[in-house]
């Protein structure tokens, strides 16, 4: 067995690094300026807080992550579809791009009020916002790759006599993965926030709803345990396309 | 016909076609609602809607202008500090390990509680909203600034440089004009996430602003307002998502050729 | 002689300058700035400030004055204590002590609200005849404030809280009106307006706090203990426009409703002025009828406090004297202060 394996590698390293240095900093001021807790908590009392409430906060978290990993699902699914289509049938691009041009163009947020009233407070209604969100990005970094094709190679398949369900599939696909794949690894984060934020105008339960909750109550320790809980949250969502991705995008 | 013609033509074809577009959009609009007798709660017709701005202009163009400046601000502050970042971590292994994590980890943060922050330090001004726009961008130009540099061919780098290029001449002329494509796609993305910032910021006990506008119409439960303020926000994104696909089309019209 | 006399010239003409700007330097007296920081939204809640900022009240008391709204996301006694805004007009009594027990350095210098602004509404032909009803119910309120309330009157009437099934009540009062909640939580001068509007007055059975025992006045005005400390003439100063403001606001309640849809042109114009009605009918109740407006009631306070540190809303004791402090209230005449 390879020992080498089980040290961190020197960006993991170098990434602890930088996130112990801005948390040195961080305590040290809050000490140092003796900051109330309502204009910063110190990393000490967050982390305490933490542990304290991890049932609840865990709780919550797994609310939002479902929400979050739903809709991004969904999302990515619809943004890749839509892209599919657009590139085999060129005559509903005139009309569908400008459509979900214009319907995005809209802030996601916007929606936020009218989507929570036609499907409530529940979950659903921010599975829905998280995948409007999300499915507009990876459509587009889906269109621009399967869009970056060389005519060339087009004319060339073509000449072969493949039709065009084979060009697709056997060249545009391919050339799109990496710029899909970008899509989707910036979406992740935006579906967490999507969520997070979707909560904090109507929910029962998940981590804005903890946020929104604990400003009420002037609990700004809370405020930031949940807001750390979050952040920790979207980057495991995050590591783990980006891993599923390489491995993917390898074996391709 | 000359060029200039031949471009007038064609500019005012797509505006043609664009408005032909509109009008069909808002007919149908019009006619589901009507026909199928939808609840104005959850569906107002569009003559509604727009009878609503129309009565109250002044609101919603000193709201539209507002939040533009704020966009455009936050966009323009986004997009440079984005391509700064992504050429620094391009030459920089070390910055980019060290820095590049706290940058994902920044953006984990939902811009609401952030928010809050902002507005408590510099206040309702056109710069915290800029800063929240700014805070939703510089990531994503970050991003693609950096992979659209790392999908340079390596084989042209080592050409120029056998040229005796400078890291400088490299930079400005090889891999910033190849990143463009993928920094263009960046930029359509952002300038949607800086509106985002500039309407999530006014949340925070702003006076004017098409964010001001949809929170009045939500909390007081006034779907006509809202709507009115959402097509507002439509317009402002689609008309800067429109400039700066033109954009793209100018600058980057020789990207299939490489 | 000619340099002395010229010194001399120099001289007398330097001292009648100074002279003459003396009077200029006096009544140049620069306005003080303030800012207010409101609980909610622009609307007809908060007329009489806007009224007298218009009618420029703020400025005849030297007080250079900018009303900032508040909303969803922004918490006033936060803005106030860490200098952001000088005044705020806050939740309530007893958001104001949970924010004193957390140790935030804030003082309330009046009571806007003297009554209970929330009410519980049902329907008349439902299920939900009288509090007792209310066990095995879907009962939903904001908890902001307006669920104390709520466990205030249950607690005083022998109802069982755990038997009630209290959810936290969302933006819009459709749920209600559409029979999936029970019962709802309005605003007398808000919500009540939307649900009589969609559902028609007569078919609502509403549930008065203080018919229960329970009283929670609300709309509180704050500011940080430095300004209390550092500038008591610009409390009452603030406080004598703001009741000129909101006086005057009532004997002209058209231009009161004017001067809020001037900040906030998409409001509805009968929904507000059904609420500046209805708000002043809460800030004149009670004692403020003969004490004047923004009355700080000791005694309804002291029964909040108890209630909340029962329920560990409050984690100690909170001074109601301390915390509540009425004497920049009491410095006005009480004439002047009267509705």
């Amino acid at each position: 067995m390879n020992l080498n394996r089980l040290r961190p590698s020197r960006a993991t390293s170098r990434a602890l690094m930088g996130l112990a240095g801005v948390a040195i900093l961080w305590e040290a001021s809050a000490r140092v300026f003796d900051l109330p807790a309502y204009v910063l908590p110190s990393v000490s009392s967050i982390l305490a807080a933490i542990v304290d409430q991890r049932t609840s906060l865990g709780n919550a978290a797994a609310m939002t992550l479902m929400e979050a990993i739903g809709g991004f699902c969904l999302g990515s699914a619809g943004g890749m579809l839509l892209a599919v289509i657009l590139t085999m049938l060129p005559a509903t691009r005139r009309v569908l791009l400008p459509t979900a041009t214009a319907l995005n163009s809209v802030p996601v947020v916007a929606y936020a009020p009218l989507i929570l009233l036609w499907f409530g407070i529940g979950p659903e209604s921010k599975v829905i916002m998280v995948a409007l969100a999300v499915g507009f990005t990876v459509f587009l970094h889906a269109l621009a790759g399967l869009d970056r094709v060389d005519q060339r190679a087009v004319d060339l398949m073509r000449s072969f006599g493949a039709d065009r369900a084979a060009i697709l599939w056997r060249l545009r696909v391919p050339a799109a993965i990496p710029l899909t794949a970008a899509g989707m690894r910036v979406s992740t984060v935006r579906s967490m926030i999507v969520a997070i934020v979707t909560e904090m105008l109507g929910a029962t339960g998940g981590l804005g709803w903890t946020i929104y909750q604990a400003v009420l109550q002037i609990d700004f320790v809370q405020v930031w345990s949940a807001i750390f809980v979050a952040s920790a949250a979207s980057l495991i969502f995050f590591g783990t396309i980006n891993f599923l991705e390489k491995r993917y995008v390898f074996w391709k | 016909m000359s060029n200039a013609a031949a471009m007038f033509r064609s500019a005012a074809l797509t505006a043609l076609r664009g408005a032909a577009a509109i009008l069909i959009a808002a007919a149908l609009w019009e006619g589901v609602v009507v026909l199928g007798n939808i609840k104005p709660y959850y569906l107002p017709r569009l003559s509604d809607i727009v009878m609503s701005i129309i009565a109250v202009p002044d609101a919603y163009i000193t709201g539209f202008f507002r939040t533009m400046s704020e966009t455009l601000l936050g966009f323009a502050m986004g997009v440079v500090v984005g391509v700064a970042n992504g050429v620094l971590f391009k030459h920089s292994r070390t910055l980019r390990e060290l820095i590049f994590p706290l940058f994902v980890i920044s953006q984990t943060i939902p811009v609401i509680a952030f928010g809050a922050v902002v507005v408590l330090w510099f206040g309702n001004t056109i710069l915290a909203k800029a800063l929240i726009a700014f805070y939703l961008t510089f990531f994503p130009v970050t991003v693609n600034t950096l992979n659209g540099m790392d999908a340079v061919d390596q084989r042209q780098v080592d050409l120029l440089r056998s040229f005796g290029a400078t890291r400088w001449q490299l930079l400005f002329r090889l891999q910033l004009p190849a990143a463009l494509p993928q920094i263009f796609v960046a930029l359509r993305l952002a300038c949607t996430l800086s509106l985002l910032g500039a309407i999530a910021g006014e949340w925070f006990g702003d006076t004017t602003g098409l964010g001001v506008l949809l929170l009045q119409a939500m909390y007081n439960e006034q779907v006509i307002a809202l709507w009115a303020a959402i097509l507002m926000s439509g317009l402002l994104g689609t008309s800067f998502y429109g400039l700066v696909a033109l954009a793209e089309r100018r600058v980057v019209f020789w990207r299939s050729e490489l | 002689m000619n340099k002395r006399r010229t010194l001399a010239v120099l001289a007398a003409s330097a001292t009648l300058g100074l002279a003459a700007l003396v009077p200029f330097a006096a009544q140049a007296a620069d306005p003080v700035k303030a800012t207010l920081r409101l609980k909610w939204l622009p609307q007809t809640q908060f007329a009489g400030f806007y009224y007298a900022l218009e009618k420029g009240y703020y400025k005849d008391e030297g007080i250079d004055l900018t009303i900032n709204p508040g909303g969803p996301n922004l918490l006033t006694e936060n803005l106030v204590a860490t200098g952001a805004d000088t005044f705020g007009l806050s939740g309530g009594t007893d958001s104001v002590m949970a924010a004193i027990d957390k140790g935030m350095p804030i003082v309330s210098v009046g009571v806007s609200h003297q009554v209970t602004p929330f009410v519980f509404v049902t329907r008349k032909d439902g299920p939900v005849k009288s509090l007792k009803d209310f066990e095995g119910k879907k009962v939903t309120a904001w908890f902001t404030g307006a669920n104390y309330v709520l466990f205030g009157m249950l607690a005083n009437n022998g109802v069982d809280r755990s038997k009630v099934d209290i959810q936290p009540q969302q933006v819009s009062v459709t749920p209600f009106v559409n029979g999936d909640v029970d019962v709802a939580t309005a605003t007398w001068y808000n919500e009540l307006y939307t649900i009589k509007q969609r559902m028609g007055a007569d078919n609502l059975r509403t549930f008065v706090a203080e018919d229960y025992g329970v009283t929670f006045p609300r709309d509180t005005l704050i500011v940080s203990r430095k300004t209390a400390q550092d500038q008591p003439e610009l409390i009452t100063k603030f406080l004598r426009a703001s009741i000129r403001g909101w006086r005057d606001a009532m004997a002209h309640p058209k231009e009161a409703v004017d001067a809020v849809m001037k900040v906030a042109p998409t409001l509805d114009r009968a929904h507000q002025e059904f609420m500046l009605t209805e708000a002043y009918r809460l800030m004149t109740a009670g004692q403020a009828k003969a004490e004047g407006l923004f009355w700080i009631d000791s005694k309804a306070i002291q029964a909040t406090e108890e209630f909340l540190l029962k329920n560990k809303v409050l984690t100690k004791p909170v001074d109601v004297a301390t915390a509540f402090d009425g004497r920049f209230l009491q410095t006005i005449p009480v004439e002047e202060r009267r509705p």
